[in-house]
C-alpha cells in the first residue's frame, strides 16, 4: 500500500511538472497594443520638445477631454524627429479608439498652456474616407499597421477640433 | 546613523547533563554506512562541531562538562545519532560514527532563530535550511542562487523576498536582513543585499528564519533574516581548488538575436586552510568573468577572504575574520522598446538594451572584518562579544553617482541555561552606526561635491519590538506558533537620494518614518510516514508605512510648470497572509523529492488592491537521486504571474508571464575528485518579474572540485 502510495505521489509529481512546463514564456511580437509605421514630412520646427503617438477612445471636442488619453502621460515615449520611416507602439489597453495621432509638443509646456504649446501633427485615417479619422479596435490582440504621416507643415491647434472649433 | 538595540530572548532548548569536573577530548570520524565522511554537526551539550571535508571531528569538553555525556550527531539526510559516552577529566576519548540514511533530518541544530545554539524543531518561528549537501549538489556560483530555492523564498532581480516581504524596490532598501556568521552585512547607505559579499565556497550552510526578526535582529529584520554560516576550519593542512566554466543560451528566436558569438563564463577559487589545537587560519581567492546573457551585461568579480581562531583553553574562542570583493559589471538597464533603439519591428527587444542606458557601468567593493571572543564560563553560562566593520563603495557610471558607507557594529551578548534543560535565557546590547559619503544624497551637510550624512538627535526613533512564541510536542508533530513585532528604519538612500530614475527626477524624503509590522504564525512539522515529512505554516503579516515609491506632482510657481517625480514615502498599509508548506518523501532508498509551496494573498490595504510585486503562488519541486558516486537531480519553480507591479501607469502594458523554470544536475565524485554539470533554466524559458528585466536564460556549466 505504502509503495502504491510512492509510485502515486511520483506520478502525480511528474503530471504536475509536466502540465506546468508545458508553457511558452515572452515570444517576438511586433505590436503591443497599436502600432505601425510613421512617415515624415515637412520641416521640424526648431521649437519642437517632442512628438508622441496617443489615442483616444472618444474624440475629445472640449478641453475637459484633451488628457483623457492612452498611454498614460508617464508611459509616454517621445518619436524620433523626422528622419526615414520608424515603427511605433504605444501599450494600450483594449478597446475602441476613435482617434490616433501624433502630437507634437512645443518647448515650454505645461498643463496650463496645453492649446498654445500642443498640436495634432498626423493621424491615423479611414480607409473608405480619408478626411476623417479611423477607428482603431484592439481586442484579443494588437492593432498593427495602424500607418499615418507626420506632416510638420500641417499642424493644428486641439482647439481645431473643439465643437465649437476655434478660429 | 546610530542604531541600538537591547534584546532579551527566554526560550526552550535541550541541555545535556556532566558530571565530574577537568577537560577532556572528544574525537573520531563520522561516515555514512558506505564508508563516505559526512560533515556532521556533533552535540555534547553545549559543545558542538563540525566535522570536517574528511569526517574528522574533535570536542573540547569544557570544565564541569567530563563524566557521562549525551553526544548528537546530527547531519541533513540522515536519522540522528544518539550516544551517551563516559568522558574521564583530562583524558581524551575516540568515537566513530556512522550514520544511517534517512527521510529528512530529524533535529538539525540552528543559530539564528533564537541566537543561540537550538535543534531546529524547537524554533518558535519557521526556520528554512540550505545545507551543505545542497549547495554541493548545485554547484552554486553564488550564495543568492542557493537561497532562491528555499521553501517560500523568490529573489526579485537580486532583492529577496521571505513570503512576499520585500517585493522589489530597485535595490532601495531591503525587508530582509543578511549576516555573515551572524555579523549584520546589508549596505550601510542603500540597505540593500550584497550577496557577492562572501565566497559563496566559504559559506557552509544557511539558514533563512522567516518572518519579523526585529526583537533580536532590529531594524531590516522586517521579514525575514539569513544567516550565512561558514565552514569551521579543520585540524591539520586542508585546500580546495574549484574550476567552472560555462555558456549561456543565444536567444531562442531569430528577431532577437543580438550577438554573433555564445557568451561563456568561468571562474576560479583556491581555499587552504591549516589548524592546530589552538591555532587556525584559512584563506580564500577567487575570480570569475561573465559575458552575460544579454546586451551590456559582462562583469568580472575578484573575491578573498580570511579567518583566524585562537582557542587559548577550552570554553574560549577569539575569531578574526574578514572579506572582500571587488565585482566590476556593465549594467542592463531596461530592454528596449520602440523609439528606445532600432527594435527591428519588434514591440520589445528582451536581450537589448534601451540605448539611453548605453555605457551605464558600475564598480562595486565591499567587505567587512569582524572580530568575535566567545567564551563558555560555566556549564550554565556563555556570553560573546563582537565588533565589526563594514563598508561598501560602490562607483556608477551613466547615470554617474559614487557612494561610500562605512558601518561599525558591536555587540554584547549572554546566554544562560536558567536551570534544568529546557530554559535558555537571552539578554544582550547591540549598537551599529553607519557613516556615509556620497554624492547623490541630496544637499543635507553638503562638503564640497559630496554629502555626508549625519543623523541628530531629532532623527531617533525607539521602536519596541518584541517577540513570543511557543513549542509543543505531539503525537501530531511539533507544533509551534509566535507573534513578533518588526521594523526597518527608512534608509539614508531612501531619505536624501537624489537622483534620476526611468526617465524622472527622484527627490528626497529627509521625513520618513520607520515602517513596523506585526507578524503572526503557526506551524507544525513531523514524519506523517516512514517516508515522508511535512512542515507547513499559516502566516499574517500586518505592516503599516510601509515605504514605497511614489508620483507626485510638482508645481513650479515660478515657470507655472507641473512636472511628475518619484519620491519614496510612507504610503501603505499592508495585510501578507498565506500558508507556507514543504513535503519531504524518499520513494525510494537513493531517492528524495520535495514539493514546497507557497500561498500568498497580499494587500495594499491603503489603496485596496494587491502589492506589487508579489506573485500569489510559489511552487517548487526538488528531487535526486543517488547511484554509487554517480548523482542527478532536478528543481523546477513555478511562479505565477506578477499581478500589479510598481509605476503600473509606465510598465503596466509591458508583457508579463508566469515562469516556469526547470533546473537540471548531474554529478560524480570519486575520492577528492567531483564533477558536476548544471543546466539551470533548461527549458530556456523567456521571462521577467521586473519591468524589462530578463531574467537569466538557459546556462549549461561544468565544475570541477578538487578537495584535500
Amino acid at each position: 500500500m505504502i509503495a502504491g502510495m510512492r509510485s502515486r505521489v511520483a506520478c502525480a509529481a511528474l503530471a504536475a511538472v509536466a502540465a506546468l512546463a508545458c508553457n511558452e514564456g515572452l515570444r517576438p511580437t511586433t505590436c503591443n497594443g497599436i502600432c505601425g509605421t510613421l512617415a515624415f514630412s515637412g520641416t521640424v520646427p526648431e521649437s519642437t520638445q517632442a512628438v508622441y503617438v496617443v489615442a483616444y477612445h472618444t474624440f475629445p471636442h472640449s478641453r475637459d477631454s484633451l488628457f483623457n488619453f492612452q498611454p498614460p502621460l508617464p508611459s509616454l515615449h517621445a518619436l524620433p524627429l523626422g528622419g526615414a520611416p520608424t515603427f511605433y507602439d504605444i501599450p494600450v489597453p483594449a478597446g475602441r479608439y476613435e482617434w490616433v495621432l501624433a502630437v507634437w509638443v512645443k518647448q515650454g509646456f505645461n498643463l496650463t498652456n496645453a492649446d498654445s504649446t500642443l498640436r495634432e501633427a498626423g493621424y491615423y485615417r479611414d480607409s473608405a474616407d480619408t478626411s476623417q479619422p479611423g477607428a482603431v479596435t484592439v481586442a484579443g490582440g494588437p492593432a498593427d499597421t495602424i500607418n499615418f504621416v507626420v506632416d510638420f507643415a500641417h499642424m493644428h491647434p486641439p482647439c481645431h477640433y473643439y465643437n465649437p472649433p476655434c478660429q | 546613523m546610530t542604531r541600538l538595540l537591547i534584546f532579551l530572548g527566554l526560550a526552550g532548548t535541550l541541555v545535556d547533563t556532566a558530571g565530574a569536573q577537568g577537560t577532556a577530548v572528544l574525537y573520531g570520524v563520522v561516515t555514512d554506512t558506505l564508508g563516505a565522511p559526512l560533515r556532521a554537526t556533533v552535540r555534547a551539550g553545549d559543545r558542538e562541531t563540525t566535522a570536517d571535508g574528511e569526517g574528522h571531528y574533535r570536542l573540547h569538553l569544557a570544565p564541569g562538562r567530563v563524566g557521562r555525556v549525551t553526544v548528537r550527531v546530527n547531519h541533513l539526510g540522515f536519522a540522528t545519532l544518539v550516544d551517551t559516552v563516559v568522558v574521564v577529566a583530562g583524558d581524551s576519548l575516540e568515537r566513530d560514527y556512522h550514520l544511517q540514511a534517512a527521510v529528512v533530518e530529524l533535529q538539525p541544530t540552528i543559530v539564528t532563530a533564537a541566537k543561540h545554539s537550538q535543534l531546529l524543531d524547537q524554533s518558535v518561528t519557521s526556520v528554512a535550511l540550505v545545507s551543505d549537501t545542497d549547495l554541493a549538489r548545485r554547484a552554486v556560483s553564488g550564495v543568492d542562487e542557493a537561497v532562491n530555492k528555499a521553501p517560500g523564498v523568490l529573489f526579485l532581480s537580486g532583492q529577496v523576498n521571505i513570503r512576499g516581504s520585500s517585493g522589489f524596490v530597485e535595490g532601495l532598501g531591503s525587508r530582509v536582513l543578511l549576516l555573515v556568521d551572524g555579523v549584520p552585512a546589508n549596505q550601510g547607505d542603500r540597505g540593500g543585499i550584497d550577496w557577492d559579499m562572501v565566497p559563496v565556497g566559504d559559506v557552509d550552510h544557511v539558514e533563512v528564519v522567516k518572518g519579523a526578526g526585529s526583537a533580536l535582529y532590529g531594524s531590516a529584520a522586517l521579514g525575514g533574516v539569513v544567516n550565512l554560516i561558514t565552514h569551521d576550519i579543520p585540524v591539520g593542512f586542508h585546500g580546495r581548488l574549484r574550476a567552472t566554466g560555462g555558456t549561456y543560451a543565444n536567444p531562442p528566436y531569430d528577431a532577437w538575436q543580438f550577438r554573433d558569438y555564445t557568451g561563456g563564463l568561468g571562474g576560479l577559487d583556491a581555499t587552504g586552510s591549516y589548524g592546530t589545537e589552538t591555532l587556525r587560519g584559512s584563506l580564500t581567492l577567487g575570480g570569475r568573468h561573465s559575458d552575460g546573457y544579454r546586451e551590456q551585461d559582462r562583469s568580472d568579480q575578484w573575491e578573498t577572504s580570511g579567518r583566524v581562531e585562537w582557542l587559548p583553553q577550552p570554553g574560549t574562542r577569539v575569531t578574526a575574520s574578514g572579506a572582500w570583493t571587488s565585482h566590476q559589471y556593465q549594467v542592463f538597464p531596461t530592454w528596449c522598446i520602440p523609439t528606445a533603439c532600432d527594435t527591428r519591428g519588434q514591440a520589445f527587444q528582451p536581450f537589448m538594451i534601451d540605448t539611453s542606458g548605453r555605457g551605464s557601468y558600475t564598480r562595486s567593493n565591499k567587505g567587512y572584518v569582524a572580530a568575535t571572543f566567545d567564551r563558555t564560563s560555566s556549564p550554565t553560562f556563555a556570553w560573546q562579544a563582537r565588533a565589526s566593520w563594514l563598508r561598501t563603495h560602490f562607483t556608477d557610471v551613466n547615470p554617474d553617482d559614487w557612494s561610500v558607507a562605512n558601518r561599525l557594529g558591536a555587540e554584547l551578548r549572554g546566554v544562560l541555561h536558567a536551570g534544568g534543560d529546557d530554559r535558555v535565557l537571552t539578554v544582550g546590547v547591540e549598537g551599529a552606526r553607519t557613516g556615509v559619503t556620497s554624492d547623490i544624497f541630496g544637499d543635507s551637510g553638503r562638503v564640497g561635491d559630496h554629502t555626508e550624512i549625519a543623523v541628530d538627535d531629532s532623527e531617533r526613533t525607539t521602536v519596541v519590538s518584541p517577540r513570543i512564541g511557543a513549542v509543543l510536542t505531539s503525537a501530531f508533530g511539533t507544533w509551534r506558533a509566535s507573534v513578533g513585532r518588526g521594523f526597518r528604519a527608512p534608509t539614508v538612500a531612501e531619505r536624501y537620494v537624489t537622483t534620476r530614475a526611468l526617465g524622472f527626477q527622484v527627490v528626497p524624503n529627509p521625513g520618513l518614518r520607520p515602517e513596523t509590522a506585526w507578524s503572526f504564525e503557526i506551524g507544525n512539522s513531523g514524519a506523517f510516514a516512514s517516508w515522508g515529512r511535512l512542515d507547513a505554516a499559516l502566516f499574517w503579516t500586518e505592516a503599516r508605512d510601509l515605504i514605497e515609491p511614489a508620483f507626485i506632482a510638482v508645481f513650479d510657481s515660478a515657470t507655472k510648470d507641473t512636472t511628475l517625480e518619484i519620491q519614496i514615502q510612507n504610503v501603505s498599509r499592508a495585510r501578507l497572509r498565506g500558508l507556507d508548506a514543504s513535503v519531504t518523501v524518499t520513494p525510494a532508498p537513493a531517492l528524495t523529492a520535495t514539493v514546497a509551496y507557497l500561498y500568498l494573498d497580499s494587500r495594499d490595504l491603503t489603496r485596496d488592491t494587491v502589492l506589487s510585486f508579489r506573485p500569489r503562488h510559489l511552487l517548487t519541486l526538488s528531487t535526486d537521486y543517488q547511484w554509487r558516486s554517480l548523482s542527478v537531480g532536478a528543481d523546477f519553480r513555478f511562479t505565477s504571474r506578477i499581478e500589479r507591479i510598481e509605476l503600473e501607469s509606465v510598465f503596466g502594458q509591458d508583457p508579463r508571464v508566469a515562469a516556469r523554470v526547470l533546473d537540471l544536475r548531474a554529478g560524480w565524485q570519486q575520492g577528492p575528485l567531483s564533477a558536476r554539470v548544471l543546466v539551470t533554466n533548461a527549458l530556456n524559458y523567456i521571462y521577467n518579474f521586473v519591468p524589462r528585466t530578463l531574467e537569466p536564460v538557459r546556462t549549461i556549466s561544468v565544475v570541477a572540485t578538487w578537495t584535500y
